[in-house]
């Protein structure tokens, strides 16, 4: 068989994955109103503290919960910066990536000695996550757009002064669905080091911003978010197996060079939420 | 009064973001007295001390001006380390392919630098300007990609590996050396960081007294209102993105001119992440970045000395730094401990 194979597709699927979650976990957030680009930095937490207890636990399930678990603390983090101390989103998430970065790199020291990759520990079938993203993406679809809490949701990102005469409090819903685009990146990072079996500080590589890409292409809808990260998992699938043909640094280069491309060439974003980035000020009574 | 004040803010930040690295410190079994005992005496202890803190500030300083120029228009350069490394790549071509008398060669090689930067700048301001493309993804991206393409080019396969075995080009003629300031030695500061207080001055210079810097900057506060007042917003977005490219290109070229004196792969341990936080301390000031930048010099090289005693690992110093932007970006926090104060201190007195 050729390049184009069976097994192509298939690959760009487990590929897909870590960025429809991140696609996924992003939708959520800005749906509600919050930008938060620390995804990048929240998936290589996940990764992290999920090899970690993973490697001391010897229970790749404990490692799942883990990953879960700090992506959540770190969403808790952005939002309180984002939406009670008012800070600027993008520099929040900017700050949390950097902060991660250097937490990975040390921790990985303190634990095996190496800077920037873990020793072998357990892992679960990565198929698990890749079905449990497939899973996800079809609920908030119909979450999103067809139940109260996702109009709930949405009205938060569009109007929240709107939201907030209705009784919907405006700052604990925000708070709430960054803290589940959180997990949502900690699953993203459970995967990676699950598809590798160990940890390393470059294996986000850029997949989160690709995510984030993936969510503006898909215009803030789950499904769409899906299937433009299948085409960035393609387009890797693709270039691993390119590596024989041309050079493996301008291969690599490809995911990155098409995620600029699909953004320049997007001009549909219709449905960026109106209060997107901007703090809510509750009027005090 | 306003600069105390945000002197002030600035301070409390750091302190917190130290204090909280103190706590990681502890956690994690380190000593944190030696710690911070390291972090001074590699910083500040001796004259080799802050030769190396302001050996390490040049390059940030740089990247930091590249970071607050951009935000300044309302937009994040987050991709500083790309234009950082196409410049320094740019620069040493420039250095050991020109023939050049002495001083010319030497600008030839900043400008060479501060080009390619201001081109990987350029792209991102357009497509944010005129297709909407978000600049802190696509920033992000063209930086893997010029971190791939330089390393291809002194690769073993690539056009210009110089070397047996180590991925870097050949050395710059002696006539594109940036010369260090003091008299011998590695780890000494070169007129590279001259250059960058000069680049300042200039920059606060622009921002503040040229038409141009102000309209970068009403652009940045409220492009509505600039849009009223007749300033092309597109225009401003794109010169400021080219700025910031051309600034981090321009420190990559000091960098390679400077200490290097050829292109080496993965010469920058992250100067150009580091600038994003020295353009936040700065809170977005030029002047403000040439002490930013020193404290971030400051926290590199303490680190390495904490790692050089066998204290902890340098990266712990990476830590801190993190730490002290999160805290550093929140203003509120700090707002929010004074408002507490006030109403205590309201409600302890009578109302004038």
């Amino acid at each position: 068989m050729g390049v184009l194979s069976l097994d192509l597709f298939v690959a760009a699927l487990r590929l897909a994955t870590p960025i429809a979650f991140v696609a996924l976990g992003e939708t959520f957030s800005e749906r509600s109103g919050t930008i938060n680009i620390g995804v990048e930095g929240t998936a290589l937490a996940g990764a992290l503290i999920g090899a970690t207890v993973s490697f001391f636990s010897q229970s790749p399930w404990l490692g799942l919960a883990a990953a879960v678990g700090v992506g959540m603390l770190l969403g808790l983090i952005h939002a309180i910066w984002c939406v009670y101390l008012r800070s600027d989103h993008v520099v929040a998430g900017a700050a949390i990536n950097l902060l991660v970065t250097g937490l990975a790199y040390f921790l990985t020291r303190v634990v095996w000695g190496w800077r920037g990759t873990s020793a072998s520990a357990p892992i679960l079938n990565p198929w698990l996550l890749v079905w449990t993203m497939v899973a996800l993406v079809l609920i908030s679809q119909i979450f999103l757009f067809r139940t109260p809490w996702g109009l709930r949701l949405r009205v938060v990102g569009e109007h929240p002064k709107a939201a907030d005469t209705a009784g919907i409090n405006v700052y604990r819903t925000r708070v709430g669905y960054s803290v589940l685009n959180g997990a949502l990146c900690g699953l993203a990072g459970a995967f990676l080091f699950n598809n590798l079996g160990r940890f390393s500080v470059g294996m986000v590589g850029g997949r989160g911003f690709i995510g984030i890409a993936a969510m503006v292409v898909g215009n803030y809808r789950p499904i769409p978010a899906f299937l433009a990260a299948y085409l960035f998992g393609f387009v890797d699938a693709l270039q691993m197996r390119l590596q024989d043909v041309i050079p493996s640094h301008f291969s690599i280069m490809l995911p990155y060079v098409l995620t600029i491309i699909v953004l320049a060439g997007f001009l549909g974003r219709a449905n960026v939420p109106a209060a997107l980035g901007k703090p809510y000020i509750k009027e005090e009574g | 009064m306003k600069l105390l004040r945000e002197l002030g803010i600035v301070g409390v930040s750091v302190a917190l973001g130290l204090g909280v690295g103190a706590i990681i410190t502890a956690a994690t079994g380190y000593s944190v007295p030696a710690v911070f005992r390291e972090l001074v005496r590699g910083a500040f202890g001796d004259i080799y001390g802050f030769a190396n803190t302001m050996t390490q500030a040049t390059p940030i300083l740089f990247t930091s001006l590249s970071f607050l120029i951009a935000f300044r228009v309302g937009l994040f350069n987050i991709g500083a380390e790309g234009q950082l490394l196409l410049g320094g790549f740019f620069a040493a071509w420039a250095g050991f392919t020109l023939n050049l008398p002495p001083i010319l060669h030497v600008v030839v090689c900043l400008f060479f630098g501060a080009a390619a930067g201001a081109a990987w700048g350029f792209i991102p301001g357009w497509l944010r300007a005129r297709r909407g493309a978000n600049e802190f993804v696509t920033t992000m991206m063209l930086s893997y990609v010029a971190l791939y393409l330089t390393s291809w080019l002194v690769s073993p396969g690539g056009p210009y590996h110089g070397h047996q075995w180590a991925n870097q080009t050949a050395r710059i003629m002696s006539s594109a050396e940036l010369p260090r300031l003091m008299a011998s030695g590695r780890e000494l500061p070169s007129w590279g960081l001259v250059v960058g207080v000069l680049v300042a001055v200039i920059a606060w210079y622009f921002l503040f007294r040229t038409p141009r810097g102000y309209e970068i900057r009403a652009v940045g506060q409220s492009p509505l209102a600039a849009e009223y007042g007749g300033v092309d917003i597109a225009r401003a977005q794109i010169l400021a993105m080219v700025l910031a490219g051309a600034l981090a290109g321009l420190g990559g070229a000091a960098e390679i001119l400077g200490t290097h004196r050829r292109f080496i792969e993965g010469f920058s341990p992250g100067y150009g992440w580091d600038g994003i936080a020295g353009g936040l301390i700065a809170r977005a000031h030029p002047i403000g970045a040439v002490f930013a930048a020193l404290l971030m010099g400051a926290l590199r090289a303490g680190g390495r000395a904490v790692d050089r005693a066998g204290v902890a690992p340098s990266d712990l110093a990476w830590v801190f730094q993190g730490l002290v932007i999160l805290f550093v970006v929140a203003p509120e926090l700090i707002r929010y401990f004074k408002r507490i104060r006030l109403r205590r201190r309201a409600h302890g007195r009578p109302e004038p």
